[in-house]
C-alpha cells in the first residue's frame, strides 16, 4: 500500500486544457473520493494516475516513485471500470485470475487467492460463468474481485456503481466501504453522486471545470463549504441561496434582502457592512417560527416519506425547507420561518467565496 | 405471428424465385443426359440422375487443375490481405495519427473504382515484375483489391470492441503484445472470420483480372475455365458447363455455412458489454 501525491498536474488534449494545477496528497490507507459535475475531468485525472493517459504537466507519485513515465502495468495499481470491462471470453474465474496468471504465480496460490476473493464477494457459485451470464451486480463484484486478488498498492474506481439500480448501489456502497475498512488499501474513487462521496470518503475532492474547488472531510465540506459551488454541489435538496446586503446592528448580523427582510447570519462573518452577499442556508436547518419569523409564501409541498419538502418564496426569491414534522401546508399559505444564525453561511456575491 | 410471416414470404417470393431460378436450371441441367437438354416444352424433370456428367466433365474440362488454381489464389490472397489488414485496421481504430481521415477517404475511394479501369495498368505492372501468366500475380492483385474492403470492415468491427478491455489488461500487468494476443484478438476472431469469408468469395469469383493475367490454360481459375467452355466454341456441352458451375459454387457454400456461426456472432459482437 502506498500514498499518492499529485503535484501541479495539468492535462491538455491538443490545445484544450481539461485539467489545471491539480494538487492532492493522498495518504496511505486513505479513501479519497473525486466528485464533480460531468466533464469536469475526474476520469481523466484517475486515468492519469492509472497510467492510461499521459501527464502533460506536473508530477504524479505513487509512494516515493515518480510514475509519470511508468507504464500502467508496472504501477501496481488495480482499477474498477464504469462498465466493468470484464473479458467477455473468460469466465469469472478467468477474469479474476488473469493478472496472477500473467505473473506466472503457481496454480495452487492462484486458486487460493481467487477463491478467497470470491468468498468475500459471495461469488463462489458464479466462478464458472461467463460475464454474459451474470447480472449487473454480479459483474460488478467480479470486477471488484479482479482488483482484489491483485493486492495492489492503490485501488482506483471510476464510477463503479453508476450502472446499478438504486437499491443495489446502496448495498455495494456499503460493501466497498466495509472492504476498505478491512483491507485498508489506499483508494481513489470517482463519482458524480454526492451522496456516494459523502458516505464513503475519508476526504472529498470537489472538482469543477478542470480545477479543484475544495478538499476536505465530508462533514467539514458540508458544514463549511469554501465557496458557492461546493455549497450547492453537496447536499440534497441543495442549499438555499438568498441574495442581499450585509448589515450589522447591536452586535447581530443580517443579510438584508431587497424587500427589507433581515436574514440572520453569524456575527463572526468577515463580510463588510453593505457588501453584496449571498446567504446560504441548508433546507434542514430551517424551522417554523413561533412569532417574528421570516414571512414566506408556500409554493409547492412534496412529501418524500421521512420528510416533507416545502418550496417557498421569500421576498421574491425561491427557497426550500425540509421538515420531519407532518405540517399540513397548502400552496399559498403564509408561514413564518427562522434558523440559527450560526447555521447560515455568507458568500461574497461576486467571487462566490465564503466570508 | 404465423399470418405475418406468411405475408412476408409472399412479398419476398418474387425475389426468391428470381434468385433460385438460375440455380434450378443449373441443378437440372447438370444431372440430365445430354439428349434431354433442349426438350420442348422445357420441363423440370429428368429421366435419370446422371452422375457420370460430373466424371466426364472433370476430365474433359481439366476441372481439377482449375480448382487447385482457384484454391491457391483465393486462400493465399485472403491470407495476405488479412495479415496486412489486421494491423492497419487496429491502428485505424485505436490510434490517432496525422492523415487518418485522408487515409480512410482514400480507402473508400479505391472501392469506387472498378478493376476493369485498372486492368491495363496492372497488366503492364505485372509484365514489369515478370509475373504475367503466374498465379502469384493474381494473389497480389486480389489481396490488394480486397484490402481496402477488409481494412474498412475490420476497422469498424474493432471499434466496437471496448478499449477498456485492453486498458484493463494493461493494468492487470499485460504488455501491449500480451493484451493483443489474449484479450483483443480472441474477441476479434468472429470479425476476422467474417471478413475473410468475404475476401475469399471475392477472389473465388473474380473474372476480369484472371482472364487478363493468365495466358495459358493450365493457369486458369474456375471462372475462366468455365467461361472457356462456352466462349468461341462451335458446340457447347451445356451439361458439362452446368456441372462445372455447380462444383465451383460448392466450396463457397461450404466455407460460408461453416463460418456462418461466426457471422452471426460477429454481428452480435456489439451486444457484449
Ligand atoms: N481523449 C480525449 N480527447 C479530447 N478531449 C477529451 C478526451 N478525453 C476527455 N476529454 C475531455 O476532457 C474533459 C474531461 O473529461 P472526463 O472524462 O475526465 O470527465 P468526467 O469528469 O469523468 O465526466 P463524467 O462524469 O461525465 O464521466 C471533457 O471535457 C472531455 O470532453
Ligand atoms: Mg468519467
Amino acid at each position: 500500500m502506498a500514498s499518492v501525491t499529485i503535484s501541479n498536474v495539468g492535462k491538455a488534449f491538443g490545445t484544450m486544457n481539461v485539467l489545471r494545477d491539480i494538487n492532492i496528497d493522498i495518504e496511505n490507507h486513505e479513501f479519497v473520493v473525486l466528485v464533480g459535475p460531468s466533464g469536469c475531468g475526474k476520469s481523466t485525472l484517475l486515468r492519469m494516475i492509472a497510467g492510461l493517459e499521459t501527464v502533460s504537466n506536473g508530477e504524479v507519485r505513487i509512494g516515493e516513485r515518480v510514475v509519470n513515465d511508468v507504464p500502467a502495468r508496472e504501477r501496481d495499481i488495480a482499477m474498477v471500470f464504469q462498465n466493468y470491462a470484464l473479458y467477455p471470453h473468460m469466465t469469472s474465474y478467468g477474469n479474476m485470475s488473469f493478472s496472477l496468471r500473467l505473473r506466472k504465480r503457481p496454480q495452487p496460490e492462484i486458486d487460493q487467492k481467487v477463491r478467497d476473493a470470491a468468498a468475500t464477494l459471495n461469488l463462489l457459485p458464479f466462478l464458472e460463468r461467463s460475464p454474459r451470464q451474470l447480472s449487473g451486480g454480479q459483474r460488478q463484484r467480479v470486477a471488484m474481485g479482479r482488483a482484489l486478488v491483485r493486492e495492489a498498492q492503490v485501488f482506483l474506481y471510476d464510477e463503479p456503481l453508476s450502472n446499478l439500480d438504486a437499491k443495489l448501489r446502496v448495498v455495494m456502497r456499503t460493501e466497498i466501504k466495509a472492504l476498505h475498512q478491512r483491507l485498508k488499501t489506499t483508494s481513489i474513487y470517482v463519482t458524480h453522486d454526492q451522496i456516494e462521496a459523502m458516505t464513503m470518503a475519508d476526504r472529498i475532492v470537489v472538482m469543477n471545470g478542470g480545477r479543484i474547488e475544495q478538499i476536505g472531510a465530508p462533514l467539514d465540506l458540508y458544514d463549511r463549504p469554501g465557496n458557492l459551488f461546493v455549497a450547492g454541489f453537496l447536499g440534497s435538496p441543495s442549499m438555499n441561496f438568498l441574495k442581499g446586503r450585509m448589515r450589522r446592528t447591536q452586535g447581530k448580523a443580517y443579510v438584508e434582502t431587497e424587500g427589507g427582510i433581515g436574514l440572520p447570519v453569524s456575527a463572526a462573518t468577515a463580510a463588510a457592512e453593505n457588501q453584496p452577499v449571498i446567504c446560504g442556508i441548508r433546507p434542514e436547518h430551517i424551522a417554523i417560527a413561533g412569532e417574528g419569523g421570516l414571512p414566506v409564501t408556500v409554493d409547492v409541498v412534496e412529501p418524500t416519506g421521512p420528510n416533507i419538502e416545502v418550496f417557498f418564496s421569500l421576498a421574491g426569491q425561491n427557497g426550500s425547507a425540509v421538515f420531519t414534522e407532518r405540517h399540513k401546508f397548502r400552496p399559498g399559505d403564509r408561514v413564518a420561518l427562522h434558523w440559527q444564525p450560526e447555521h447560515a453561511n455568507v458568500f461574497d456575491a461576486e467571487t462566490g467565496v465564503r466570508l | 405471428m404465423l399470418k405475418k410471416s406468411i405475408l412476408f414470404w409472399l412479398i419476398l417470393s418474387p425475389l426468391v424465385v428470381v434468385i433460385l431460378f438460375p440455380f434450378g436450371v443449373m441443378f437440372v441441367s447438370a444431372f440430365r443426359p445430354r439428349e434431354e437438354l433442349f426438350t420442348y416444352p422445357p420441363t423440370w424433370t429428368f429421366s435419370e440422375f446422371r452422375w457420370a456428367n460430373f466424371a466426364e466433365m472433370w476430365v474433359k474440362t481439366n476441372f481439377g487443375q482449375a480448382l487447385l488454381n482457384s484454391l491457391y489464389v483465393s486462400v493465399l490472397s485472403t491470407l495476405l490481405a488479412m495479415i496486412l489488414s489486421i494491423p492497419a485496421a487496429y491502428a485505424l481504430s485505436r490510434y490517432r495519427f496525422p492523415g487518418k481521415r485522408a487515409y480512410r477517404t482514400f480507402l473508400l475511394m479505391t472501392q469506387m473504382m472498378s478493376p476493369i479501369v485498372l486492368v491495363l495498368g496492372l497488366f503492364r505492372m505485372m509484365v514489369a515484375l515478370g509475373l504475367v501468366n503466374t498465379l502469384n500475380s493474381l494473389v497480389l492483385t486480389y489481396a490488394a483489391f480486397n484490402m481496402a474492403f477488409t481494412i474498412w470492415m475490420l476497422q469498424s468491427y474493432f471499434s466496437t470492441i471496448p478499449r477498456d478491455l485492453e486498458e484493463a489488461a494493461w493494468i492487470d500487468g499485460a504488455g501491449h503484445l500480451t493484451s493483443l494476443l489474449k484479450v483483443f484478438l480472441p474477441l476479434a476472431v468472429p470479425a476476422m472470420a467474417v471478413t475473410a469469408i468475404f475476401g475469399f468469395i471475392n477472389s473465388w469469383n473474380e473474372f476480369v483480372l484472371a482472364l487478363t493475367m493468365i495466358r495459358s490454360s493450365d493457369g486458369f481459375t474456375l471462372p475462366v475455365q468455365i467461361y472457356s467452355q462456352v466462349a468461341g466454341r462451335y458446340q457447347i456441352e451445356w451439361h458439362h458447363v452446368m456441372a462445372a458451375t455447380m462444383l465451383a459454387t460448392l466450396p463457397v457454400a461450404i466455407v460460408f455455412s461453416w463460418l456462418q456461426r461466426f457471422l452471426i456472432r460477429g454481428m452480435a459482437l456489439g451486444a457484449v458489454k
